[in-house]
């Protein structure tokens, strides 16, 4: 199957996407995020795009119990959008996973400019399942209604 | 380009004849082709324009009065005004847009240049375009389609998807290859149009879900899939650049018969031979053989003559202040080192000698050199007297007072 190079694509994709979050500030101050789940810092950049590269990163918290998901792209799979994908689950304890990401990112020699933002995006999603303990009570920060007097 | 034809698997619905070997089908050359979105967003914008009707503000709107001029000299502006009177509308300006009732700025006719001629070969490069972009899975995902559970990109299914007569048998062949939740994504964008177009026939939006390409005319899948929300359907001979690539932006979600993905090469011919249904029509070539610009740069042939990376940074040295910073005046003047030693030793010679001065003066004067300056200064004023003989002078003796 042909494959047309990462760059090319990022040419004709980088202006307009349906990922593409254009609403942020304007002219020099502006930034432009993108949605892809394969997007680890979620940048319109061809380093971080999901569509362009053909080695990409998917850390997404996971469908049950706090697993978090560390998918990556198969090369040869180009063209067979269902079988694209490496994923494993993973329900370790933090420094394991850490571990695992950063083996399979940048130790394999697989992404290694992306180790930085794995792991980033990793801690940032085992963090954002973190349930609150249980016993301690939420403070009401809203006023409380008092029924008034007639 | 490539010497062996990538193949495409035929994906094989429920109900197929089992065969022993996976269908495949060679990739049609169309795919191969270069991919310009410049060029189909402006075949798109220009096409789209074709099917536009002619409107106009009515030829007589803002004319139908008799008015007039009243001319200068009744202290009201030139306008033509209604004449006669016994209602509200006798005396009004008329004729001008500015008027109330006047007609419109330069009113629209029906003669304007409602529609556009394409050059056809732009027209078929944009669709050529648009059908090699279908096969890219990441220009497909960035036009919004959902291709996730598709097994392969181009998706081809056998040809008897193109007998399915029920809509029911048709929602199961989407779910089969994939592509029901492209559709059903289209059917949970439903919504109400925003704007004046809900009163013009277009009050319904939603976004567009996979198209359906078949080649056998008359084929019973047309009837079955068209009312599935999002799905469009075309016959391979008459494939349509609004629908290909709608909005002007490349990589509709495509899903070919088999048999229609086969005649792709004889209707669009192949790099080594025209097409067989447009007359004189050759594919148009990549002007690069290897887009990828990264291989080209880490290519052995361009490395070996580049120049190589300087690694070593050259910064322009820092300007000292040869008056503040002592070693860079001993660079320049060396003679500064002995003139700074002397100037300090005597400022110290200057400093011991007004201490030793203000010390001596801070004492208090002992007993004895009190009396001896004070003999001092008495032996000092007698021999100031005996000295200077004023006794001769009377006026010096009037003016000390002193009475002989």
């Amino acid at each position: 199957m042909t494959t047309v190079p990462g760059q090319l694509i990022w040419e004709m994709v980088k202006k307009n996407n349906c990922f593409l979050v254009k609403q942020f500030g304007r002219g020099n101050a502006k930034v432009q995020f993108s949605k892809e789940s394969n997007n680890l810092y979620n940048l319109n950049s061809f380093k971080h795009s999901g569509l362009a590269n053909s080695k990409t990163v998917t850390i997404q918290p996971g469908v049950k119990d706090q697993s978090v998901v560390l998918a990556t792209t198969k090369t040869k799979k180009q063209n067979k959008p269902s079988s694209l994908l490496h994923k494993s689950s993973m329900r370790k304890e933090f420094s394991r996973m850490a571990k695992a990401v950063s083996n399979q990112v940048a130790d394999n020699h697989y992404r290694p400019d992306l180790k930085k933002a794995a792991l980033a995006r990793l801690s940032v999603v085992h963090k954002s399942l973190k349930v609150a303990k249980s016993g301690a009570k939420k403070r009401n920060r809203q006023s409380v209604r008092t029924p008034c007097r007639k | 380009m490539a010497a062996a034809r990538p193949l495409v698997t035929v994906q094989s619905l429920e109900g197929d004849m089992a065969t022993d070997a996976t269908p495949t089908v060679a990739l049609p050359d169309v795919m191969k082709a270069s991919i310009r979105p410049d060029i189909v967003n402006f075949v798109h914008s220009n096409i789209s324009k074709n099917s536009r009707q002619p409107y106009a503000v009515s030829k007589k709107a803002g004319h139908q009065t008799s008015a007039e001029s009243w001319g200068t000299g009744r202290a009201v502006s030139r306008i033509p005004r209604v004449p006669g009177g016994g209602t509200h509308r006798a005396g009004q300006g008329a004729f001008g847009n500015m008027c109330r009732g006047g007609r419109m700025f330069a009113p629209t006719k029906i003669w304007r240049r409602w529609h556009r001629k394409i050059n056809v070969n732009q027209k078929r490069y944009a669709i050529v375009s648009a059908i090699a972009a279908s096969a890219i899975p990441s220009l497909v995902m960035a036009r919004g389609h959902k291709i996730e559970t598709v097994p392969e990109m181009p998706l081809v299914v056998s040809d008897s998807a193109e007998g399915v007569e029920k809509t029911s048998a048709a929602l199961k062949v989407l779910k089969q290859i994939g592509a029901y939740t492209d559709s059903e994504k289209a059917k949970d964008s439903q919504a109400i149009r925003p704007g004046k177009g809900k009163a013009r026939n277009r009050r319904y939006i939603s976004r567009k879900g996979p198209l359906i390409v078949y080649s056998t005319e008359g084929a019973k899948l047309v009837k079955a899939f068209r009312n599935i929300p999002g799905v469009e359907v075309a016959n391979v001979e008459r494939l349509n650049l609004l629908k290909l690539a709608p909005g002007g932006h490349l990589g509709r979600f495509v899903i070919w018969t088999k048999s229609a993905f086969e005649k792709l090469d004889s209707i669009y011919g192949t790099f080594e031979k025209g097409s067989e249904k447009k007359n004189a029509y050759v594919l148009p070539r990549a002007k690069m053989v290897n887009a990828d610009l990264a291989r080209i740069i880490n290519s052995d042939e361009v490395q070996s003559v580049v120049r190589p990376i300087k690694k070593e940074v050259k910064r322009a040295p820092m300007k000292k202040n040869p008056l503040k910073n002592l070693n860079t005046m001993l660079r320049l003047n060396p003679y500064a080192k002995t003139a700074r030693r002397m100037s300090l030793l005597a400022e110290a010679q200057r400093v011991k000698a007004k201490k030793e001065k203000l010390d001596k003066k801070r004492k208090p004067v002992t007993k004895e050199e009190a009396m001896a300056i004070k003999a001092a200064g008495k032996a000092w004023y007698q021999t100031m007297i005996s000295d200077s003989d004023y006794t001769e002078f009377e006026n010096f003796s009037k003016w000390l007072g002193v009475s002989q």
